[in-house]
């Protein structure tokens, strides 16, 4: 049997008292589609702000390809492999969509290769029309897709989508579906998708993992996980189904997610 | 071998001269905490109210404990305007440009002090200035503490107190405190934040000039004592924490004990030095200085 | 096509500034102020390193620049060092501090580092205020005579080999602003200016690069020392490492001509130090503190006739400015 690309040993974040992620202990091999879902305030974005590096466990560790993480910088994560898109996006906006996604490439290359790879990854993720135009002047739909294009180019192993396709029309979300698919199959790229768009991630994700106040109530295929009892009840006990983010942002990181936990 | 009298010497110098740091202080805090402007120019007020303490007391003879609230009401409508014209264009303005504002304003203010009042160095002379109370006599050992810094130490405690009360119990202070946490929510809420950031500032340079005027007379003035005063002002602040004005009284009276305390041990002009120290390793290790634009 | 263009203009620029001294008198006064100004664009360059390109404005410059003068000062006085020789020890000084500020200072921004180079550049001043015996203390120091021409010594007759050393100085600065700008650096920089931890997370070692930027920064701000006391032959330390002689007004020089950009420090030093000598030879010595004052004013006006202009002018940043509050906002409620 082979080591698990990621995995997390009783993963705990406490915030002042306010636990936003507890004990979660959580295993995905390479070129997984892992789903990531729970109510707002669940702690899946402070999850993935634990498992990058943007601050420490409280206690528990993070295993990539069998080594630890945890407590390591954010970028020496990302040369390992391990990198997120931001929730709220946080694009260079004064830069270019180009140079954006240029500065993810630097990692594995010098600037003519970053160049050239950069070019190609916009091609790819539709974004080539909008290479120069600045970041801020984007839609946020087309933001989101940078996000993803300036995280692929640090070639990730395992890339950590955190709510890429909040507010996008039905044929925009399929297109990410296609896109996401198309990267594990052709390049092995694993991917942990947070999404509230429930019939989206039961679409593209092979496994869902659910998390309830910072704790995983539910992790298997998704049909089963449909007709989990927990989940159900924590999900009705939230509010359930969503058809938007009208409800507001889901967790923030730090401070924010952690008073969310406690809602 | 350091004497219990001279450590309790020590201690009260540190006190009476960190009340000091505490009330000016306060005025900085205020502006940092209602506006989130840092006002490098804000030691000149200081230096402006030992002026105007002086003036008052040169021509109308007032004593500079009176001075003070002269002082006080001089440079409260002197920062409510200049915050209307200066600062106010700025508040959403690029750090950058907040950051040079302030500066060039201090540069304007010192070198009109310079060109209106000279170079010269201006005291008072006051009946107390030169009496002391001696407390607990024994055997040639004995507590000094000079009626001038008492006087400065006792106005200064109460100017506190009274910001304190005015920010706690009056309802243009809920309402600075409100702007000061929110200044959107504040104004959903029906709150002229504009009218609070003008009463803000020409508060925060109030108290700071109501400090120096209480300190004029055992401090000389002179146009450049303002810079004298920049950093430790800052550590006071810093120390207890940017924007809070309890905080502020802490930091100031640490501020005015670290430099007591370190008097014993090292040269007059080193003092500076460790509180240059500190400044930096509490920017460096409090949370308010750490980045703190959280995205994702 | 356009950078041939630029490039083209820059030449022209140089060797405009080269054939000067040709027509100027080597002893007037004219020849001292545009040295002046080759040395402030050559500071705003090297200031620009970081506070333009990362955004992290430093208030505390003179720092380096004081150790660079000081250290070829003190090495000429003691051990007669050449002070080609003895700039080697002011850069590496320099580049320690910077060393040693970087730590407390790498996870601060704004205001904040602001305050913390400001604190630096003054515990500087207190320093060499009162460490008497190597730096002469308040009363100054002044560089050994040596009678005759010596480039070794850096020492003429007029100021027109000066000029040159400037010149010469100022280009190299300028190319290699230009080339980092240009560069995998420059995009990194870029990236911690705007958003630093998403910079971490796709990968930018946010602390090595600000590192990097800020040790080449005090290094050639410390040479431009150096230079500055080998022209000035006297300095004290409430001058060299003083906030408004130096600190303020290398940064001054970036920002106006327009921040983080290659010809900012130029038109900004161009701009600023004959203006500034004009005051001061106008207004003379009849009102103390009068040049200052108008420096002071004009510092305000500028910034109050267009905020965003500063910024803006040159470095054609429309947008982004609620993002700017939004952030200034942020960091009062950590």
């Amino acid at each position: 049997m082979t080591a698990p690309l990621l995995e997390t040993r009783n993963l705990t974040r406490r915030f002042g008292g306010l636990v936003a992620v507890n004990g979660v202990s959580l295993s995905v091999s390479a070129g997984e589609i892992v789903g990531l879902i729970g109510p707002n305030g669940a702690g899946k974005t402070t999850f993935f702000n634990l498992l990058v590096g943007l601050f420490p466990p409280s206690s528990g560790e993070v295993l990539f390809e069998g080594a630890r993480i945890s407590g390591r910088r954010p970028h020496v994560i990302a040369r390992a492999g391990l990198t997120k898109t931001f929730q709220n996006v946080a694009l260079f906006m004064e830069s270019s969509v180009l140079d954006n996604v240029v500065t993810g490439a630097l990692l594995h290359s010098d600037l003519g290769a970053a160049r050239a790879q950069a070019r190609a990854t916009l091609e790819r993720v539709g974004l080539a029309a909008v290479a120069e135009v600045r970041a801020g002047e984007l839609s946020f739909p087309e933001r989101a897709r940078v996000e993803v294009a300036r995280a692929l180019c640090t070639r990730p192993k395992l890339l950590l989508l955190d709510e890429v396709m909040a507010a996008l029309t039905p044929p925009e979300m399929e297109e990410i579906i296609a896109l996401v698919r198309s990267l594990r199959d052709e390049e092995g790229i694993g991917f942990i998708v947070v999404e509230h768009h429930m019939k989206a991630v039961m679409k593209l994700c092979e496994r869902i993992v659910v998390l309830n106040f910072g704790e995983m109530i539910g992790d298997g295929r998704p049909e089963a996980i449909a007709n989990d009892d927990r989940v159900i009840e924590a999900y009705l006990g939230g509010g359930f189904r969503r058809p938007d983010r009208a409800g507001g942002s889901d967790d923030a990181d730090g401070a924010g997610g952690a008073k969310g936990a406690r809602a | 071998m350091q004497t219990i009298y001279t450590l309790t010497q020590t201690l009260v110098d540190g006190l009476l001269i960190g009340g000091i740091y505490a009330v000016i202080s306060i005025g900085l805090s205020l502006v940092f905490g209602v506006m989130h402007i840092v006002n490098f120019a804000h030691a000149e007020f200081l230096m402006i109210g030992m002026f105007v303490a002086w003036y008052a007391w040169a021509w109308l003879g007032l004593d500079p404990m009176l001075g003070a609230f002269l002082a006080l009401g001089v440079t409260f409508l002197l920062g409510m305007g200049m915050q209307r014209v200066l600062i106010k264009p700025i508040l959403a303005a690029p750090q950058v440009a907040q950051i040079f504002l302030t500066v060039g304003l201090l540069f304007a203010l010192e070198n009109a002090a310079l060109l209106l009042f000279g170079a010269d160095y201006r005291s008072v002379s006051t009946p107390y200035q030169t009496e002391a109370l001696s407390l607990f006599a024994s055997g040639g050992e004995r507590i000094i503490v000079p009626y001038a810094k008492l006087f400065a130490f006792l106005m200064a405690l109460g100017l506190g107190a009274s910001v304190w009360l005015f920010l706690q119990r009056t309802r243009t202070g809920q309402a600075m405190r409100a702007t000061a946490q929110d200044a959107t929510a504040a104004r959903l809420m029906g709150i002229d934040t504009d009218r609070m950031y003008m009463l803000a500032f020409g508060l925060g340079t109030g108290t700071t000039a109501f400090g120096g005027a209480v300190i004029l007379p055992y401090i000389t003035a002179s146009p450049t004592v303002g810079s004298q005063y920049v950093v430790l002002m800052f550590t006071a602040v810093v120390l207890g924490g940017l924007g809070s004005v309890a905080g502020a009284v802490v930091g100031g009276l640490l501020v005015g004990l670290i430099q007591s305390f370190s008097a014993l041990v090292l040269p007059i002009q080193l003092q500076n030095l460790i509180l240059f120290v500190i400044f930096i390793a509490v920017l460096a290790l409090k949370p308010e200085g750490i980045l703190s634009r959280r995205t994702g | 096509m356009a950078r041939r263009g630029t490039l083209a203009a820059y030449g022209g620029l140089a060797i405009l500034f080269a054939l000067l001294p040709l027509v100027l008198d080597p002893r007037g006064y004219e020849m001292r102020v545009l040295c002046l100004v080759l040395l402030f664009a050559a500071l705003g360059q090297a200031w620009n390193l970081v506070g333009g390109l990362a955004n992290q404005i430093s208030l505390g410059h003179a720092a380096y620049f004081g150790i660079g003068a000081y250290a070829s000062t003190i090495l000429q006085q003691v051990a007669g060092l050449s002070p080609w020789i003895g700039t080697l020890a002011g850069m590496a000084l320099a580049a320690l501090l910077a060393l040693l500020l970087s730590v407390p200072t790498f996870r601060l921004k704004g205001h904040y580092f602001a305050l913390a180079t400001l604190a630096a550049g003054e515990a500087m001043r207190v320093i060499a205020n009162s460490w008497s015996d190597l730096t002469g203390g308040p009363v100054g120091i002044s560089v050994p005579f040596n009678p005759g021409s010596s480039v070794w010594m850096m020492q003429f007759q007029t100021v027109r080999p000066n000029y040159y050393i400037f010149l010469v100085t100022l280009i190299l600065v300028t190319a290699l602003f230009w080339r980092i700008k240009t560069g995998a650096m420059g995009y990194r920089l870029r990236a911690i200016k705007e958003n630093e931890q998403a910079a971490e997370v796709i990968g930018v070692d946010t602390y090595r690069v600000k590192l990097v930027a800020s040790l080449l920064s005090a290094a050639i701000t410390a040479f431009l020392g150096t230079l500055y006391a080998q022209f000035q032959f006297f300095f004290d330390p409430d001058t060299i490492f003083g906030l408004a002689a130096f600190s303020v007004k290398m940064a001054l020089v970036a920002i106006l001509g327009g921040v983080g950009t290659v010809a900012g420090p130029l038109i900004g030093a161009a701009f600023i130090i004959p203006m500034e000598e004009l005051a001061n030879s106008y207004f003379g010595n009849s009102a103390a503190g009068l040049s200052q004052f108008a420096y002071g004013i004009v510092l305000v006006a500028v910034i109050l006739v267009n905020p965003y202009g500063i910024v803006a002018l040159f470095a054609r940043l429309r947008g982004g400015r609620r993002r700017d509050r939004a952030s200034r906002g942020g960091e009062a409620r950590p």
